[in-house]
């Protein structure tokens, strides 16, 4: 060809105007089309206010940043919540189901109030003598005796773990033990093994003990069934006992730390403000209503379970147990943290679930099954992964998309059944969350996942992180867990036994957690002899036992 | 018009719409950017730089907290009843040509009770902590306020002691 010159390269004609317009547009959908991150990153770059002052060898005191160094703690969830008894709130009379009852506060508080009666007559219960131990596994009846003991100051002593049982009969023995029919023949035998404890109990069985059971007790042992202890309560007039005072201990968990026994009494305030702190975990446009229902796999004998289900109750929600969240068996059984423990909700009347309160290992296999489940759409679900992930990564998630109706929407109700669409919010708790599962299980289940750190001696999270947070950061090897993110609206923490060299050079503060604040309960028994108390140091700090490592965003993370 | 890419313009331009189009319906596929940015414009899982800035508490004797006056150190320290106050803030006050600037590194316990800025109120940096038991309940209570006042604007950063307790 003759050679070109200038003006040659650079002739249009039409079709460069055509093209010229579709480049502006795609070029201009590109650029403006991106989403808008659920919470801005500069929020995230300021999770937690810090002290300005330290001490040598610790860092500095760290609070929520929504609750700043100078406000107060939220101490309560309402204004009017001062005990355990305001939980059930009387101006909220629509029934919702707890675990397979039907049942509204009113018909709450009349049970409730019915079975306080019927056990200080039938049992012969003192307020402020006796102890009545809860042998029981997750029910209604659980909640109904807790909140009847606490409305006549007995206190109640739950355990956290089965092997543990033994341990309290003789340290602590209780005048009264509620337990499961079927745990029945398993705790009369421990009882008359214990044979030196010339203790009288008196058992009250929740359901149908077995013949055989019935026929082994002993004389010293009087055997009262959860029926006939309602039936009395009603019958008669119900008996007044005088107003707990917030500050009374209203029960004893114990657990075991590795250390041995260690009781963590729990007073009204503690719950009151645990329940403030987990109804603070969710955004405020999300806040827990009459509407959700919630499900938990943490027990209630535990504080944070136990916190959990008065936040249900506070709400109106329904609410109900997870078959793994049964701490105590007829026989060995190995616990699972799987799928079909999710789905034993399903033996329950209650609406579709909303909110899950549940362990790493139930988060993990829901992850890997619903992607499992995504990629048989093998098509599809290159572009919707990808399409997530470049949200995500923008800071923005949705369960509305057009991929999920596509492929993740289907993915999920095979894997949760039915009423998977409904699930809006999922905390994981009581283990460490590997960081590798974080974006995964956000394309999976597309809606805010909260990871936090739980302590048997807190009813509440320890750590929360932000419900809007959609950060991924490198990890450095598989294990490493996920950011626990800042303390807890009401918690205050700092680690100590950190190097005062590598804090001025600017580095990562790394050292024990301690922590203080109106939930965390109060470590020893109810009589302080057999169990092992903690000195406390002065302050009121206390030792969660874990290592800690504080991100320069204020965010924590658990070191393994 | 027949189809033709002949201009480099066309050809150009044609080229961009589908390296954009390709963009669009295939997004990059991972979350996790290769090294972290260190501002939230340049990304958005970020990790600031530095973590707050502490000031350690430390235990200050007259003699140590001397030369936390303004003038030998850029840093202004004062005491009141024992508690070491940072107030570089306050330079235009506390500074060596401010008001108050008798008061920089030294205890002004005295004082702030008596509401004066003399320089009788110190004392001298060799003696004994100032007991103030002279003092009235209204002075007491005077210094007390100073020192609340003192606790929200500014940052308790020590404890005062005698200059043999260390």
């Amino acid at each position: 060809m003759a050679s070109k010159n200038v003006s040659d390269y650079l002739a249009t004609d039409d079709l460069t105007i055509l093209l010229g317009l579709i480049a502006a547009t795609v070029f201009l959908l590109q650029t403006f089309n991106k989403p808008q991150p659920l919470v801005h990153p500069i929020l995230l770059g300021r999770q937690s206010d810090v002290a300005r002052v330290r001490n040598p060898s610790e860092s500095a005191v760290y609070r929520n940043y929504g609750t700043g160094l100078i406000s107060r703690f939220p101490l309560r969830p309402g204004k009017d919540v001062h005990i355990l008894a305001d939980f059930v709130r009387s101006d909220q009379d629509l029934p919702r189901t707890l675990w397979g009852t039907k049942i509204s506060n009113s018909a709450l508080q009349d049970r409730v109030a019915a079975a306080g009666t019927g056990l200080i007559r039938l049992a012969g219960l003192q307020p402020g003598e006796s102890n009545v131990l809860l042998f029981l596994n997750d029910c209604i009846e659980f909640l109904i005796s807790d909140l009847a003991l606490a409305s006549h100051s007995i206190p109640s002593f739950t355990l956290t773990a089965s092997n543990l049982l033994s341990q309290v009969l003789e340290s602590h023995p209780p005048s009264t033990i509620i337990t499961n029919g079927e745990l029945l023949p398993s705790l009369l035998e421990l009882i008359y093994d214990g044979g030196h404890n010339t203790q009288k109990y008196t058992i009250v069985v929740v359901g149908e003990p077995s013949a055989r059971a019935m026929a082994s007790v002993a004389s010293k042992i009087k055997v009262l069934r959860w029926e006939d202890v309602e039936r009395e309560g009603n019958k008669v007039e119900k008996i007044l006992s005088p107003i707990p005072k917030p500050q009374d201990v209203f029960t004893v968990s114990f657990y075991d730390n590795g250390n041995g026994l260690q009781g963590a009494q729990f007073s009204h305030a503690n719950l009151t403000a645990g329940v403030a702190a987990i109804n603070s975990m969710f955004p405020a446009a999300q806040a827990l209503s009459r509407l959700d229902t919630i499900v938990s796999g943490h027990s209630l004998s535990t504080a944070y379970g136990r916190a959990i289900a008065y936040s249900a109750i506070y709400e109106g929600t329904s609410f109900a147990t997870l078959a793994s969240s049964k701490l105590f068996h007829v026989d060995e059984a190995t616990v699972k943290h799987d799928i079909a423990d999710l789905l034993s909700i399903k033996k329950f009347p209650i609406p579709s679930p909303t909110i899950l309160f549940i362990k790493p290992g139930h988060l993990e296999q829901l992850v890997d099954a619903i992607l499992r489940e995504a990629k048989k759409s093998f098509i599809l679900n290159t572009f919707a992964w990808r399409h997530k992930l470049a949200g995500i990564s923008e800071g923005f998630v949705t369960k509305d998309s057009l991929w999920d109706r596509l492929v993740y929407d289907g993915a999920r109700a095979r894997v949760i059944g039915e009423g998977a669409g409904t699930v809006r919010a999922v905390v994981v708790g009581e283990g460490p969350l590997p960081a590798t599962v974080l974006t995964p299980a956000r394309v999976a289940l597309s809606c805010p996942i909260i990871n936090t750190y739980t302590h048997p001696l807190v009813p509440a999270p320890v750590l929360a992180s932000h419900p809007l947070d959609l950060q991924a950061f490198p990890t450095s090897n598989e294990k490493e867990p996920a950011a626990s993110g800042p303390p807890s609206v009401n918690v205050e923490a700092k680690v100590v036994g950190v190097s005062d060299e590598v804090i001025e050079a600017g580095g990562d503060p790394e050292g024990l957690l301690l922590i203080r604040g109106p939930p965390v309960g109060r470590q020893g028994g109810v009589e302080e002899s057999y169990v092992d108390v903690r000195k406390l140091e002065d302050d009121g700090w206390v030792a969660t036992g874990a290592r800690a490592r504080i991100q320069t965003n204020g965010a924590f993370k658990l070191l393994l | 018009m027949s189809f033709s890419l002949d201009t480099p313009i066309n050809t150009a331009l044609f080229l961009f719409i589908l390296y954009s189009v390709q963009r669009i319906v295939f997004p990059s596929a991972s979350a996790t950017p290769k090294s972290t940015p260190r501002e939230f414009k340049s990304g958005y899982s970020w990790m600031p730089k530095a973590h707050p800035p502490t000031v350690l508490f430390k235990t200050y004797t007259p003699k140590t907290l001397e030369p936390f006056n303004g003038k030998d150190n850029e840093r202004i320290l004062l005491a009141i009843n024992g508690q070491v106050f940072d107030v570089t803030a306050g330079r235009n006050f506390y500074g060596p040509n401010g008001m108050y600037g008798n008061f920089a590194g030294r205890d002004a316990s005295r004082g702030m009770a008596k509401q004066s800025f003399d320089l009788e109120m110190l004392t001298p940096l060799d003696q004994p902590l100032d007991k103030l038991q002279d003092l009235t309940q209204d002075e007491i209570d005077n210094m007390k306020g100073w020192i609340e006042h003192f606790t929200n604007k500014y940052i308790v950063c020590g404890r005062l002691v005698e200059n043999n307790a260390l």
